[in-house]
C-alpha cells in the first residue's frame, strides 16, 4: 500500500512541483536561492503537454492540460485532452472529477489519500524547502540549457530512475521535465504560458 | 477463503453496475456456407495491433471512473498485453496473456487480486480476439442478421452477431445459457478496431465499460 502510494506520489508531484520551481525562480544556483525566490510568489498558472512513453506503444500517449496554484493552499491540476479530468484542492478538501456526456462527474478512485499526500508535499516544496527532501539527491547543471537533475535515493529508485528538469533561457521558466522509470517507460512534460502572480478567482479551486 | 473470494468479487466489481443477467435466447439460423466463415472473424483485428482507448467505467449507483486502456495484440499467437492507466498516466495494472496464461507485471491496490486480473484479461480477450477454433454454427437469422456461435469445452458460448448496417455485438453465455457479457461495437473501424465499444457485464459482478478509440496503430 505504501509502495503504491509512493509511486502515485512521485508521478503526480514531480511535474507539478518542478513547474512551480521553474516558475518561481531564475536558473537555480542552489536550493537556498529557490527558497528566496519563492517568497514573492502568490500564484502560478500554466499549461502543459505531457508525453507518456510506454514500451508497448510505438507512439507516446499525448495529454494536454493546465494548472493553477495559490500559496493560500489551493491547487487545480487539470487534463483537457484526451481524458478531461481535474483534481481540486482547497485547504484540506480534495475533489476529483472527470468530464463525461457533457457534465462533470465525481471520480471513483482509490487514490484520494495518495493525491492528498502529494498535494501536501507540494505545498511544502512550494515554500522552497526542496533541500529537505529525503527522497532525492539533486544536482544543478548550468548548461546551456540549465538543468536540475534529481536522483532518487534507495527505495524510491524502484519506481523512478531519474528526473531531469530542463530550464528555459528565459529566467524562471522551464522547457520540460523528463521522468525516467526503471524498465524504459518515461514521461516528458513541457510547460508553457506560465504566469506568475495572476489574479485567480477562488472558484477555480472549488468547481470543476 | 469465502471472505477472500468475496473480496475478489468486490475488486472485480470495482466497475459494478446493476444491469442483471440478460435473458436472451439463441435464435434459429439458416446455415451458412464455408464461404461465409471469414465474416465470423471480420470484427476482430487480423494482424498485430496496438490501441489506446478512453474508458469510462460505470459502477453501482452510477458512480464512474475515467481510465486509459492500452493494449497490444498478436492474434496469430493469441497474445495480449494490456495496461490500465489513470488520466495522469500512472499505471494501475499491467499484464500479459500468452498461451492462455496471465502474467501480471504490475498491479496496485485494488487491482492486484488474481480475480481482477483474470476478469480483465477475459474481457480484453472477448473484445479483441476471436474465440479459438471454428464456430460450431454460423448463418443468418430471418431478418438477415449474420450470426456465428462458438462453444468451448466448459460449455461457455460466444456469439458474434450483426451486420455492417446495424452494428455488431458479441455475446458471452455461461454453461446455463445466461448472457454474462454483451459487447456493442460501433464503427468506423480503424486498423480493425472499432471506434466505440461498450461492454456490459452481469456475472459475477455487474459493470459497464464505455470505450472510445483514441490511438490505433498497426
Amino acid at each position: 500500500m505504501e509502495r503504491s502510494r509512493m509511486k502515485r506520489f512521485l508521478f503526480l508531484s514531480v511535474p507539478i512541483v518542478t513547474g512551480f520551481l521553474s516558475a518561481a525562480a531564475g536558473p537555480p544556483q542552489d536550493w537556498a536561492s529557490l527558497r528566496e525566490a519563492s517568497r514573492n510568489i502568490r500564484s502560478v498558472k500554466g499549461e502543459f503537454l505531457q508525453r507518456r512513453y510506454l514500451q508497448i506503444l510505438k507512439e507516446p500517449l499525448l495529454s494536454e492540460g493546465r494548472f493553477f496554484f495559490s500559496t493560500s493552499g489551493s491547487l487545480r491540476w487539470e487534463y483537457l485532452r484526451p481524458l478531461r479530468s481535474v483534481m481540486l484542492q482547497k485547504g484540506d478538501s480534495l475533489q476529483l472529477y472527470h468530464f463525461s456526456e457533457g457534465v462533470w462527474k465525481p471520480e471513483m478512485t482509490q487514490a484520494v489519500e495518495s493525491r492528498r499526500m502529494v498535494l501536501a508535499e507540494i505545498s511544502q516544496w512550494f515554500q522552497g524547502r526542496f533541500d529537505e527532501s529525503k527522497a532525492f539527491t539533486h544536482l544543478y547543471s548550468p548548461g546551456p540549457p540549465a538543468r536540475v537533475i534529481l536522483t532518487p535515493k534507495e527505495g524510491i529508485n524502484r519506481f523512478i530512475h531519474r528526473i531531469e528538469i530542463v530550464l528555459s533561457a528565459r529566467p524562471g521558466v522551464i522547457d520540460r521535465v523528463e521522468i525516467e522509470e526503471p524498465g524504459g517507460s518515461r514521461t516528458s512534460i513541457e510547460f508553457r504560458n506560465m504566469e506568475i502572480n495572476s489574479s485567480l478567482p477562488s472558484e477555480i479551486f472549488e468547481k470543476p | 477463503m469465502i471472505r477472500r473470494k468475496g473480496l475478489d468479487i468486490c475488486l472485480l466489481g470495482f466497475l459494478a453496475l446493476s444491469v442483471g443477467c440478460i435473458p436472451m435466447a439463441e435464435t434459429t439460423l439458416s446455415p451458412g456456407s464455408p464461404d461465409d466463415l471469414p465474416a465470423c472473424y471480420a470484427i476482430f483485428p487480423a494482424g498485430p495491433w496496438e490501441s489506446v482507448y478512453k474508458i469510462e467505467a460505470i459502477m453501482a449507483g452510477g458512480v464512474s471512473s475515467s481510465l486509459l486502456g492500452v493494449t497490444r495484440g498478436e492474434p496469430s499467437e493469441r497474445s495480449l498485453h494490456s495496461l490500465l492507466l489513470t488520466p495522469e498516466g500512472f499505471i494501475l495494472f499491467d499484464a500479459e496473456l500468452r498461451e492462455g496464461r496471465i502474467a501480471v507485471q504490475k498491479a496496485v491496490t485494488p487491482f492486484d487480486s488474481p480475480a481482477f486480473a483474470r476478469g480483465l484479461m477475459e474481457d480484453v480477450t472477448l473484445l479483441f480476439l476471436p474465440p479459438p477454433g471454428r464456430p460450431k454454427t454460423w448463418g443468418k437469422e430471418a431478418d438477415g442478421t449474420r450470426v456465428c456461435r462458438w462453444e468451448s469445452p466448459d460449455g461457455f458460448r460466444t456469439e458474434v452477431r450483426g451486420s455492417t448496417d446495424h452494428g455488431w455485438r458479441i455475446l458471452r453465455r455461461d454453461d446455463r445459457g445466461e448472457v454474462t457479457r454483451e459487447v456493442s461495437l460501433n464503427g468506423p473501424f480503424a486498423q480493425g478496431l472499432p471506434f466505440h465499444l461498450e461492454l456490459r457485464a452481469s456475472k459475477p459482478a455487474s459493470y459497464r465499460l464505455r470505450m472510445t478509440l483514441l490511438q490505433p496503430a498497426p
